[in-house]
């Protein structure tokens, strides 16, 4: 069993509170959202249209696609409504030492 | 300036009482045009828009029309079907430009506005505007509602596996509408079976839309004009036949039987009026008769203003008709079957739909006649054409020795045209 893989993404001085951010990670694309004292990390292209996840609303545990109103669970990223029906990719993720880490393998 | 054309007219004119003198400027008017799309296509009345079987599973789609609006004919989710219009809630972009697909929303491509397959608003992009520097800018206001903005939902009424559609919320049932006599021939060729699609043919026909409808009210022309139904029998002037009409004389059925219908021998084998004249491939008039047809061997059903069910032997097609101006329509031909015929009895069906369909030996003739008459009419619109076989008046017959029927839909007309 190897260790678990926790890559740096971002200080927590750029986290907006209760918002989301868009980072590139390993080059990947990913949306990085902060809910509270917790923090929660998806895939950032929405898989309706082509549109960034960091661009849409949060409301609490629930991104709103800015393009066609698609929400998904921050938590999990399952779809929540009309017009989305795939989920999100989510990412394990937790602050240690002031910085965001996320689990990408 | 104020002198009135005599050759170009503003106002119809009908000599004498009846509907028997139809004059040219029914046919060449852009006002009385727009007029007839609005009380015939639009208010009042049902418009077929399709085939159930042409849409079997969720999320299928036809692009279709009324009168000359574009409309979706979708099955949803839940199985049902919704009729919606073309026609984006945002810019009035007509989006959907497939004629036919599987989709699980529409989505207008100009700004991604995107729809529901009934029809509701779901998507617009950027409705709560576009973050920036720790800013939201623009968006739809705070009193835009989705449920406001939803695409138009036409009324849906289907039987036997027919769809029709109507803009008009309080438009009659559509029993109703066809009345009992029209509806018993509408059962007879649509009695319950599932429908097969076979295939499509599409026409552009430069002439105004009710000519079509005149001629397949007209049993006058089809000995005369279509020579080979003569030369090989289908057509005889012995045949016994029935004109019947609804209660308004808009819609009809032109009854016909063959003599020897019940022996397939006979029909095949006819005794040609030119003995010379021979098909090379006999296979064209392999004619099965079959049960459901209770007795008549054709039944040709105008159901006005926009379609005509077609039962020629074994070819079963409807005929839909689709206006683009005063002068021109679409005329969408679909050929079916049922599903419990055998490959034979689909090859069969498909031959005959080739036989009698718009490139075959038999509605070539009348999209041309068609034409042609429009030509003259736009030519001298004072003039009138004549409708007075058989008479003056507007009666179901046991003969088809007459233009009753053309009578009957013009009477009709009058009424409803208030012109």
């Amino acid at each position: 069993m190897s260790e678990p893989h926790w890559v740096d993404a971002l200080s927590v001085d750029d986290l907006p509170a209760d918002d989301v951010i868009g980072v590139r990670v390993d080059g990947r694309e990913v949306a990085i959202y902060a809910v509270g004292d917790a923090v929660y990390a998806t895939d950032n292209i929405c898989t309706h249209g082509q549109a960034r996840l960091c661009d849409g609303f949060l409301d609490g545990h629930e991104i709103e696609c800015p393009l066609h109103q698609g929400k998904f669970d921050v938590r999990d990223g399952k779809p929540l409504c009309e017009p989305v029906t795939d989920a999100l990719r989510s990412y394990p993720a937790k602050i240690e030492g002031r910085r965001v880490y996320l689990r990408l393998d | 300036m104020n002198e009135a054309s005599a050759v170009f007219p503003r106002e119809v004119h009908w000599e004498g009482d009846g509907t028997h003198r139809i004059p040219f400027l029914a046919y060449t008017s852009d006002e009385l045009h727009k007029r007839e799309l609005e009380r015939f296509f639009y208010k009042g009345h049902w418009c077929y828009v399709g085939l159930e079987a042409e849409i079997p599973n969720p999320g299928d789609y036809q692009r279709t029309a009324v009168g000359e609006r574009s409309v979706i004919m979708v099955r949803d989710a839940g199985g049902a079907i919704n009729v919606l219009e073309n026609v984006c809630a945002h810019r009035g972009m007509r989006f959907c430009r497939e004629r036919h697909g599987n989709r699980k929303e529409f989505v207008c491509p100009y700004h991604q506005w995107s729809y529901t397959l009934k029809g509701d608003l779901q998507g617009v992009p950027f409705r709560r505007g576009v973050k920036q520097d720790g800013q939201v800018h623009g968006g739809m206001p705070a009193d835009f509602k989705t449920a406001d903005h939803g695409l138009t939902r036409l009324k849906v009424a289907t039987r036997g596996g027919v769809v029709f559609a109507s803009f008009d919320a309080d438009v009659e049932s559509f029993e109703d509408y066809l009345g009992p006599a029209i509806l018993g021939y509408f059962d007879r060729l649509f009695n319950g079976r599932k429908l097969t699609i076979l295939g499509y043919n599409r026409q552009r026909i430069p002439g105004n839309w009710k000519l079509m409808q005149e001629n397949i009210k007209d049993p006058y022309h089809p000995g005369l004009l279509h020579t080979w139904f003569v030369t090989f029998g289908l057509w005889r002037a012995d045949n016994k036949s029935q004109l019947k009409m609804d209660g308004r004389h808009r819609h009809a059925a032109m009854i016909s039987t063959r003599g020897q219908a019940g022996n397939a021998e006979e029909v095949t084998q006819v005794s040609s009026f030119k003995a010379s004249m021979q098909l090379n491939d006999a296979s064209f008039l392999d004619i099965v008769p079959e049960p459901w047809w209770g007795g008549p061997t054709a039944v040709m059903t105008t159901i006005f203003p926009s379609v005509i069910l077609q039962q020629q032997v074994n070819s079963v097609s409807t005929r839909h008709i689709q206006p683009n101006g005063h002068g021109s329509f679409d005329f969408v031909w679909t050929h079916f079957g049922f599903e419990d015929d055998s490959d034979e009895m689909t090859q069969r069906r498909l031959r005959q739909a080739n036989l009698f369909g718009p490139a075959g030996f038999v509605s070539a003739d009348d999209g041309e006649v068609i034409e042609f008459s429009q030509q003259a009419f736009e030519s001298k619109p004072f003039h009138r054409a004549l409708a007075e076989l058989g008479g003056h008046e507007v009666e179901n017959t046991e003969h088809m020795v007459t233009e009753t029927l053309i009578r009957g839909m013009y009477r009709y007309w009058r009424e409803v045209m208030e012109a």
